[in-house]
This record gives structure tokens, C-alpha cells and sequence, in this order.
């Protein structure tokens, strides 16, 4: 009895720690988006914060401008990660005898960085007294730096994509890499023989392949930049403003009557966040692009 | 005619390690390769037999040489569009492909319609004897099966020439037996030219019209089973063929002397003087029972019997030679390990070779 409990009465201090503060935290979340604040006396639970922020236009603005920059970076990153990856793998068949590694370095250095620090270097790089339009007024592209488009701190949110899409692209590019490094080297020459040039090789075999991962990866980035905080804080403008971003601000606006509303767009993003995890789980199965990998 | 013609075709590979001092080579090959022949490489590991094959495939790129099909010059055609088709050492089908796709997958290569495609895919799959198998996946298949489907998958593209790159070797004996089998039988319903590497001199024995023994980098000789066997031209080439009873020696006006004097006989073939090697076929040896003519007679000690299908195959020590025999079940009964037994070569079988 003792033997088979030990494990989990050992995992117990983390286990607790982790359903206290994270499924507590989310419990708390929910009751106090019902409208339950005993601190002001409101012990009785309602909608009446989901219907508030449901009507309110800000919310549906802010929810577009969250979905804009997250459909688009996640595509964004989506593409280029894609691209570096088949970029790395077909360096890797071109190099097999020499490696190729200086490259994979490279790649990898946008993962160290931290999304605070990757924002700050698009601010220097996209402003329009920044290093871009700088260089491109010197050269003469522009006559005057005033002339380079808002990028950053732009209602479109175009510094926080860029931000995303540079941070994000290598990291969708090292979930793909592994997968393709999977793929048979004789499974180029198989399609060769059998008459694929590269193209129909990369469509009719490794898109295939990396789609299951292509899809995870892809879907991570969304959910991520979907649900983050500080790039957007940084980089966005204050109205529209993503949803985090306009969550914390409703929750810091001064009025405890704010709140409830504050944490309702939290229990929104996390509902979307596991519909989303479903569809793309539905949708995994589907394509059947497991299949044949056991 | 579509003969497949290799003109002088020559592959050097650069070391990885410059030190290396000797660095894989292929020797220029000249072949001609008629329509619809079965025409297997037959050599050791590391002889070239693969690189050949991949030069002809286009999957390689020559160092110099030509590659002809009928009167086109494919020398500088990339492999895509060569329309070869190729069966590997593993069956190397695409795993998120259903079978009847992988077969399908060089004729969607060709832009053929998904229906007539997939028609065609089903039926090469009967051929194969795969039939009702079109829609699993190749991880639901057992090897010798990924291996049928992979062989359809390379016909029913009608390629003009078919490379075999030790299709067989990964399967178990009896697997191996039965898809040489299906593949001669295929092989000549359809009529397809097929190049064939192997290691294995059985199979290739088995499945060919023409064989080319090679060794280091080089053809050594080219000719039917029984030719090579019979006749082989170099030592090199008998060794491989797993004739190991090759006698130095002299000839003479007509007789024949080995060098360690084990043996003396007339020679049956008009050879001059000089020295020769003497190939003997373990079939040519024969336990003495009676004196008989035109077979050369020699005493030995048996220093190991084994027992295969039927026969025998010993190895007799004569002085320091040993000799490989094959005995009747009968006959080596009547010996065993240790024991004297009298040989007699019928010289009428055996194989001279000037070097």
C-alpha cells in the first residue's frame, strides 16, 4: 500500500501548489467574473459582467485587433519558420558532408532572447526615428524619416506582428526541423526516380510530413500570441487595445467595479484558447496526418 | 530498339579526408543492356555495383561516360525525367501515403488522371498479388509485402528500364525465394529491362539472362550464369563464383602438372604451353569408386563434411591443398571426417585460365 502510494504522496507538494494557485487561480477568476467580490459585499453570482463587456464596443474592437495580431503573426511565423525549416533541410542533404550547424546556431538565437528585449529591438529597428528609416532616409529611399511608415505603437499593430513573427518564426522553424530530419534521405532519390522535381517533392512528401507539427506549432504561436501580454503592452497603442492588455487595464482602472469585467475577458481568452485546442485537435484527426508514423 | 547502352561511364569519389590514399573509384564500364533483357550486377561489397546503379538512375553524377535508351542521349538528364523506376534495398514507401497512392505516386509524377491512375495502381496491386490492400498503410503491411508494393509502384510507371538495388536482401529466406519468383514472373509478362544489383550469386543465377561479375570498381567479366561459371576469366572472377578449387601449374604438350604436384592429367582443351590455372567445379570432383578414364585420380584426408539439401559438400585436404567436393548422400556415407578417401577429377569438366 505504502510502496504505490509513495510516488504520488511525494508528487503531492507539487501537484497541490500547482491546482492551488493555477485551477484555484482560475476558480477565483470565475467566481469573481460571476460578479462574486465579498470584499464590496456582492456574494451573489451573475452575468451581468459578460453581458456589460459582450455590449460594450471596446471589447469587440479590442477581440478584432487581438484576433488581427495573432491570426497574423501566427501565419506570419507559420510561413517563415516553415520556410527556414525546408531551407535548413534541403542545406542539410546539399551539405551532408559538412555541417551545417553554423546555420542551426543562428536560427536559435531569436529563441534566447526574451519577448520583452525582442520588442524593444523592433521599437529601435521600425519607429520612425529608428534605424530602418534612419538608413533608408541616408540612402535616400525616403527625404525624411517622418516619411517611414508607422510601425510601431500603430493602431494595426504591425510592431507587434513583426515582433511575433521574428520571435516565433525560429521557434515554429525547431518544432519542424526534428520532424523533417525524420524524412528518409532515399526517400529524395525514391521521388526523383519516380519523376518529382523538388516542388512536387516538397508537396507531395514533406508538407505531409510536417503538417501534424506545422499544425501544433502554428496553433502554439496563436494561442500564445493570442493570450500575450507584454509585447502588445509595449508595442500597441491604448485604444484598441488586445485583450490582455485591455483586461489588465480595466483591472487597474481604479474602480473595483471594473473587475469582474477584467476577469471575464480572462475566462474568454482561456475558453477560446481550449476551443481552439479542440478544433485543432479535430481537425489533426481528420487529415489522418498521423497516420503511418507509429 | 531501346537497348540501355553505358558508354565508358566513370565515377571517382573525393575523400572526405584528403589523406586517404586510395580513394573508391569506378573504372570506366562499357555495357549494353538489350530491351527487355534481365541483366544483373554481381559483385562483393564496396565494388561499384551500387554506384553504377545510381549513375545509371542519374542519381549520381558522372565523372565522364555516356548513358544511352534506344537513340537518346540521357547522359544530362536529371533522373526526374529519365522515366526509370527504381526498387531499393528497403521498400522506402512514403508512410503517410495509403498503398494504393505510393503505387499510384510516379504516375500523378507523369500528370495522369487520379481515376486512370489509381485504376492502374489497383490493378498492378493484383498483379503483385496486394489486391484488396490499396487503402491501408504501409505500417500495416509485413516487409515482404512494403516490398511487392514497392516493386509495383516502380512497374506500373512502364518504366523504360527498372534499377533493382538489392530489393531482396532485407527479407527472410523463404520471403527472398518467393518474390524472385514473382519477379521473373513479372519481369516477363511485362517485358521491362530490368538492371539488377545483388551481392547474392544464387539470385542472381536464378533470375538472369546475362550477369556482369564486378570487382574493384571494375567489370570483370560479363556472360550468362553457366558461362561465368563454366568459363569464368579471372581468378578473381572463379573466387567470387565460390570455385575454390584453383590449382597453380604447368602445361606441358598436353598434360597438365600442379605446381604442389597434387595433381597430373592430360588436358582435354587445346591450350600451348605456359602456366595456367586449373578452375575445378566442386560438381567435376567425384568419390572414386572404379578407375575410370579421362579423370585425374587423387587421395586425400576429409577435413570437413556438411550436409545441405540433399548433397553433401566436403572439404578434402590434398598435402596442403584443400579441395572442395560435393558427395550423394550414398557416397559419404561410406566416409567420414578424418578418414582417407580417394578423388577422381573429371578433367573433361575443368577450367583453364592463362594469367
Amino acid at each position: 500500500m505504502w510502496r504505490k502510494s509513495k510516488p504520488y504522496l511525494l508528487l503531492l507538494p507539487a501537484t497541490g501548489a500547482i491546482i492551488l494557485l493555477f485551477f484555484g487561480g482560475i476558480f477565483d477568476g470565475l467566481l469573481k467574473s460571476f460578479g462574486y467580490f465579498p470584499a464590496i459585499g456582492q456574494t451573489d453570482l451573475n452575468l451581468a459582467a459578460y453581458e456589460r463587456l459582450l455590449s460594450s464596443g471596446a471589447f469587440w474592437e479590442s477581440l478584432r485587433l487581438t484576433l488581427r495580431v495573432a491570426a497574423l503573426s501566427s501565419l506570419l511565423s507559420a510561413l517563415i519558420g516553415a520556410l527556414v525549416a525546408i531551407a535548413l533541410f534541403f542545406l542539410n542533404d546539399a551539405m551532408r558532408t559538412k555541417s551545417p550547424k553554423a546555420w542551426h546556431r543562428l536560427f536559435q538565437l531569436p529563441l534566447t532572447i526574451p519577448h520583452l528585449v525582442a520588442g524593444y529591438i523592433i521599437v529601435l529597428l521600425f519607429m520612425q526615428s529608428g534605424f530602418v528609416s534612419r538608413i533608408l532616409a541616408a540612402i535616400g529611399w525616403i527625404d525624411d524619416i517622418a516619411d517611414f511608415p508607422v510601425l510601431v505603437n500603430d493602431p494595426f499593430g504591425w510592431g507587434i506582428i513583426f515582433t511575433y513573427a521574428w520571435k516565433e518564426a525560429p521557434f515554429v522553424s525547431l518544432m519542424l526541423y526534428p520532424v523533417l530530419s525524420r524524412i528518409h534521405g532515399s526517400w529524395r532519390e525514391v521521388s526523383r526516380v519516380f519523376g518529382a522535381g523538388n516542388w512536387p517533392f516538397i508537396r507531395e512528401v514533406v508538407m505531409p510530413v510536417m503538417m501534424p507539427a506545422w499544425t501544433v506549432a502554428t496553433f502554439i504561436v496563436f494561442v500564445f500570441t493570442f493570450s500575450a501580454f507584454e509585447v502588445p503592452y509595449l508595442l500597441g497603442v491604448t485604444y484598441p487595445s488586445v485583450l490582455p492588455v485591455y483586461s489588465y487595464q480595466l483591472y487597474t482602472s481604479g474602480t473595483l467595479a471594473d473587475r469582474p469585467e477584467a476577469l471575464a475577458i480572462n475566462m474568454i481568452l482561456a475558453a477560446m484558447t481550449i476551443l481552439l485546442g479542440l478544433v485543432t485537435y479535430y481537425f489533426s484527426k481528420r487529415w489522418n496526418v498521423l497516420k503511418g508514423w507509429g | 530498339m531501346s537497348d540501355l547502352r553505358i558508354i565508358d561511364i566513370q565515377k571517382r569519389y573525393i575523400s572526405a579526408q584528403a589523406r586517404e590514399e586510395n580513394p573508391f573509384m569506378l573504372h570506366p564500364v562499357r555495357l549494353a543492356i538489350r530491351e527487355g533483357e534481365f541483366f544483373s550486377l554481381l559483385g562483393p561489397s564496396g565494388c561499384g555495383k551500387t554506384t553504377l546503379l545510381k549513375l545509371v538512375a542519374g542519381l549520381l553524377e558522372a565523372d565522364g561516360g555516356e548513358l544511352w535508351v534506344g537513340d537518346e542521349n540521357l547522359t544530362n538528364v536529371p533522373p526526374e525525367s529519365r522515366r526509370f523506376a527504381m526498387v531499393f534495398q528497403q521498400s522506402l514507401l512514403f508512410p503517410h501515403k495509403t498503398i494504393e497512392d505510393n503505387v499510384a505516386f510516379g504516375l500523378k509524377m507523369q500528370k495522369v488522371g487520379k481515376q486512370q491512375r489509381l485504376k492502374a495502381a489497383r490493378e498492378m496491386l493484383e498483379h503483385v498479388g496486394l489486391s484488396g490492400f490499396g487503402s491501408r498503410f504501409p505500417d500495416e503491411l509485413s516487409g515482404g509485402q512494403q516490398q511487392r508494393v514497392a516493386l509495383a509502384r516502380a512497374l506500373v510507371a512502364n518504366p523504360r528500364v527498372l534499377l533493382m538495388d538489392e530489393p531482396f536482401s532485407a527479407l527472410d529466406p523463404g520471403l527472398r525465394q518467393e518474390m524472385r519468383e514473382l519477379l521473373s514472373r513479372i519481369q516477363k509478362e511485362f517485358r521491362v529491362t530490368v538492371l539488377f544489383v545483388t551481392h547474392d550469386r544464387d539470385e542472381a543465377f536464378a533470375l538472369s539472362d546475362r550477369i556482369a561479375v564486378m570487382g574493384e570498381g571494375k567489370l570483370q567479366q560479363v556472360g550468362s550464369a553457366r558461362e561465368l561459371y563454366e568459363r569464368p576469366e579471372t581468378t578473381t572472377v572463379a573466387s567470387f563464383l565460390g570455385l575454390r578449387n584453383i590449382l597453380g601449374g604447368v602445361i606441358e604438350n598436353g598434360h597438365f602438372a600442379s605446381s604442389d604436384k597434387i595433381m597430373e592429367a592430360a588436358v582435354h582443351l587445346p591450350l600451348s604451353d605456359g602456366d595456367y590455372f586449373m578452375v575445378i567445379r566442386p560438381e567435376a570432383i567425384k568419390a572414386s569408386e572404379n578407375g575410370q578414364s579421362g579423370h585425374a585420380r587423387v587421395r586425400g584426408v576429409v577435413q570437413e563434411m556438411k550436409y545441405g539439401r540433399g548433397i553433401y559438400s566436403l572439404i578434402v585436404k590434398v598435402r596442403k591443398q584443400l579441395l572442395e567436393c560435393v558427395l550423394t548422400i550414398a557416397q559419404a556415407e561410406k566416409t567420414a571426417v578424418g578418414e582417407p578417401i580417394d578423388l577422381f577429377v573429371d578433367m573433361k569438366e575443368v577450367w583453364f585460365l592463362k594469367e
